[in-house]
């Protein structure tokens, strides 16, 4: 049975944004899936539908289930990261993760374990005022795990977290994944969430483009091949006038459609000088603007 | 239920909100009632007049009150803990009741503590300016339990105006302008319609100006006032209430 089953949501702001339009998707046990799109997109409006604290205007989104507001103490199977800044800021650390565990009815000793985990024992006392943003981040994942759920969800998880804290985030999840817990992570940096996710979505302008397994959808992809040349202005457009989709960097080009030989005979016609000539399975980054752009053309 | 009383109390106790509302209600009554004491001639009142003017600063408290629910209800909003709030306890209309229920308890709590300091501070300075401070009658704790229970009305008015509007500084200056400023206008230039307004009403149920007939001088009797003030209450909750179950957190 999936975990998270979205059939045909929708979400619209008013009349004239249109938030959400038409995403069905179903996570599975014990998975790490990623929500990725850009700002924007219907990422947090979707996560946010899923645990109620948005009404869909369209379709239905059922969690272990059934309706999240119809789970018994409902923080102890799903936890959610949606709102780095959802705290008081005259509050200490602790005792806003009591305030959390008081209205779900979990003990307080959960706070000290929460904490521990997220390593901010520390900084119990302290008010939540005087965090750094990393710090709030962490606290807010240890709002999450307060109820030790079987479900999570994040929303942008990352933002703010430097390096190491990326890395210990990644770390943290797999170890998450690795107990058999299900984890719904939502970012905008597809590359911080590349080694680590199992199964993807893609949403962008409301519409969910793709789902699947990443090692799937990456090996159905398009090819990426790289080219560095100092004429790579004159390269680009030889390619464009072909139909190929090229994204250029000063001399460094990533072209989608052609193979590395017909790329090798376009600029041995067109007297471009090559430096470089590679083929690359495609990143996440590349699968994306493959699906994204693909999405846009009619 | 019980889980979400403990949180709203954890809330109430783990800010400085609470304190600083505190400090002020004794403020307002304290102050009044030492400067009166102060500079009251001898002999020119006697002790249940001066006990009423001492009482009457505590009446203030009820503003003080009013705006502790706003700042209760609103201050989820200003500072997003409103989506830990609901996530934790996804049944919204539970979560306004205890809300509405336990700030109504704590206006209760700080009128009846206005109302202790105002009679210690009587029972010990009004014999220093030779006024015996007489031991409260039934007509007067009848006055007191009037000013308890409105001002715990008036502090879950309070949480239903922040849940309606949830912008903290436009509900609080908005509510004390209406309060202060507009009813007492509409009251003094169209009484008939004045009568009936809220604050107006509240008013009219704890007035000292209340003799011993029941009856305003030009207003509603005090069960009539005490009915439509509870009527005030009870629809501007069932509409915060109904409203905060619609609303999406964003």
């Amino acid at each position: 049975m999936a975990v998270i089953e979205a059939e045909h949501l929708s979400k619209r702001f008013g009349k004239k944004v249109l938030a959400v339009d038409d995403v069905s998707f179903s996570i599975q046990p014990g998975t790490i899936t990623g929500f990725l799109g850009p700002n924007g997109a219907g990422k947090t409006t979707t996560l946010r539908m899923i645990v109620d604290l948005v009404r869909p205007t369209g379709g239905s989104v059922r969690v272990l289930g059934g309706r999240y507001r119809d789970l018994a103490r409902p923080t102890t199977r799903v936890g959610a990261l949606l709102d780095a800044s959802g705290f008081h800021p005259g509050r200490s650390g602790a005792n806003a993760l009591r305030v959390v565990a008081a209205s779900a009815g979990i003990s307080y000793d959960r706070v000290d374990a929460a904490l521990e985990m997220v390593e901010l024992e520390g900084a119990a006392r302290r008010a939540v005022k005087g965090y750094s943003t990393g710090m709030k981040q962490r606290l807010a994942l240890a709002a999450a795990l307060l109820g030790d759920p079987e479900v999570l969800l994040l929303d942008e998880p990352a933002n703010g977290l430097d390096p190491e804290g990326i890395r210990w985030l990644r770390t943290f999840l797999r170890a998450r994944a690795a107990e058999g817990r299900t984890v719904l992570v939502s970012s905008h940096v597809l590359a911080e969430v590349e080694q680590t996710v199992d199964d993807i979505l893609i949403i962008s302008k409301a519409r969910l483009l793709a789902q699947g397994p990443i090692s799937e959808l990456t090996r159905t992809a398009q090819p990426v091949v790289r080219v560095r040349s100092p004429q790579a202005e004159k390269l680009e457009g030889l390619l464009i006038a072909r139909g190929a989709a090229v994204n250029r960097l000063h001399d460094a080009l990533a072209i989608r459609g052609p193979g590395s030989a017909e790329v090798g005979e376009v600029a041995l016609a067109g007297g471009v000088v090559l430096h470089e000539l590679l083929t690359e399975q495609p990143s996440l980054e590349d699968l994306f603007l493959q699906i994204a752009g693909t999405r846009r053309e009619p | 239920m019980i889980s979400l009383v403990r949180a709203e109390s954890l809330k109430l106790r783990s800010t400085r909100t609470a304190i600083g509302m505190g400090i002020a209600a004794a403020l307002v009554t304290v102050v009044p009632a030492v400067l009166l004491i102060a500079f009251l001639p001898k002999g020119t009142i006697g002790g249940d007049e001066a006990r009423s003017i001492l009482i009457a600063g505590s009446s203030l408290v009820t503003y003080i009150v009013l705006v502790f629910g706003i700042l209760g209800m609103t201050g989820e909003y200003r500072h997003g803990t409103i989506t830990y709030t609901y996530l934790a306890a996804p049944r919204r209309g539970r979560v306004m009741v205890v809300k509405l229920v336990v700030y109504a308890l704590v206006g209760c709590l700080a009128m009846l503590l206005a109302l202790l300091l105002a009679n210690l501070i009587g029972a010990i300075g009004l014999p220093i300016r030779g006024v015996s401070y007489p031991t409260p009658d039934g007509a007067a704790l009848a006055d007191y339990a009037r000013q308890i229970v409105t001002a715990g009305l008036i502090t879950a008015f309070g949480v239903a105006l922040g849940a309606l509007f949830r912008a903290q500084v436009v509900t609080v200056a908005g509510t004390l302008i209406w309060a202060l400023m507009v009813e007492p206008l509409i009251v003094a230039f169209k009484p008939h319609i004045g009568t009936w307004l809220p604050f107006n009403v509240f008013s009219q149920v704890i007035s000292l100006r209340i003799g011993d007939t029941g009856a305003t001088t030009d207003g509603l009797s005090r069960p009539e006032a005490f009915l439509v003030s509870i009527g005030y209450i009870a629809a501007v909750s069932v509409l915060a209430v109904f409203i905060s179950m619609r609303r999406d957190v964003t």
